[in-house]
């Protein structure tokens, strides 16, 4: 078989698997970044305080 | 794996409310997010199972052409590509047209036309390799600037700006705008490069299924059903990757909602803590 054929195949299905792999990749790490902001204590979780801001 | 089992915001009711009024609805959401899931998964594994398939039968099952011999199996990947691009370039018109109308305007409809917009420009990409690589034995070049091919770089390069225009800063009302627009100009080139082949004189070939201008198929037996099964792979490999790139998307704004609040409440405290 001609090299052109391999090449077409392998450029078209590898980058399709590399982009695939990198999104699932950075939806488990934006996952896991989320699941830390949402379990970083908060000082005022009803976040209600009256404050008076500095300038 | 699901997000809609969490709320998009922090829950600022009271804690008995909350827990009265979400035990039932979080059974039924966790329920749902567990069926979406499995649907995404089984969609993935016929995308992959559609494309092993295809490259089964294109590369050693069907036969070789009689004019171009091997070269005919670049038939399975190349047209199922571009095929895809104007799948993903529809959808990110259709749902810039979704959030630009009142009735409907959603950040669902401008998630959807970011992510397919994305995809599409990995499709398009792809289009344009492969493409080159099937010219350069059968036409002797790598590139020509024949209209089907200019064309489609300009797709490129037009959706590529898109997709720098969805990061221009802003709140999110006008960013979304700001895009749905972009992306109904970038999407004034997508019928001109599909009938390009129609319209002027043309070194590609016109359509092989159902041509237009004698309303021919020329593609018969294997070759007609590996074509078809790879168009059908290829769009579910590309509605995965869409569904994949709306979840980051939700991430991405989760996160900065998240943030953004976590500093507002960290940046009160301080202030209490310096009025003390």
């Amino acid at each position: 078989m001609s090299g052109y054929v391999e090449a077409g195949y392998l450029v078209g299905l590898g980058t399709l698997a590399t982009y695939a792999v990198t999104l699932v990749a950075r939806e488990r790490a934006g996952r896991r970044r989320l699941e830390h902001l949402e379990s970083t204590p908060r000082d005022d979780p009803a976040g209600d305080s009256p404050v008076t801001y500095a300038p | 794996m699901s997000l809609t089992s969490t709320p998009l915001t922090r829950d600022r009711t009271s804690p008995s409310t909350a827990a009265a009024a979400g035990t039932v609805s979080e059974a039924g959401a966790g329920g749902r997010a567990a069926w979406r899931a499995v649907a995404v998964r089984a969609l993935g594994v016929a995308a992959l199972a559609g494309i092993a398939a295809t490259v089964v039968l294109g590369l050693w099952v069907t036969p070789p052409d009689e004019f171009m011999g091997n070269l005919v199996r670049l038939l399975y990947i190349h047209p199922a590509l571009a095929w895809v691009m104007y799948i993903a370039y529809g959808v990110s018109f259709l749902s810039s047209l979704a959030y630009l109308w009142p009735r409907t305007r959603g950040p669902r409809w401008d998630r959807l036309a970011g992510a397919s917009s994305e995809v599409g420009v990995v499709f398009t990409g792809l289009t344009l390799v492969t493409g080159s690589i099937w010219g350069r034995p059968t036409w002797g070049a790598w590139w020509t600037w024949d209209p089907l091919l200019t064309t489609t770089a300009l797709l490129f390069v037009l959706y590529l700006g898109y997709l720098a225009v969805r990061r221009i800063p802003g709140d999110a009302d006008t960013r979304a705008r700001r895009s749905a627009i972009a992306a109904l100009v970038a999407f004034v080139d997508v019928p001109i490069a599909y009938f390009s082949v129609l319209w002027w004189r043309s070194l590609h070939q016109t359509p092989t299924v159902d041509n237009p201008v004698n309303g021919k198929t020329a593609i018969h037996g294997s070759m007609a059903w590996t074509l078809l099964l790879s168009f059908v792979a290829f769009s579910l490999a590309y509605l995965w990757l869409v569904v994949h790139r709306c979840r980051l998307a939700v991430l991405v704004e989760r996160e900065e909602s998240e943030g953004l609040q976590l500093a507002i409440e960290q940046r009160r405290s301080e202030a209490v803590g310096g009025a003390s």
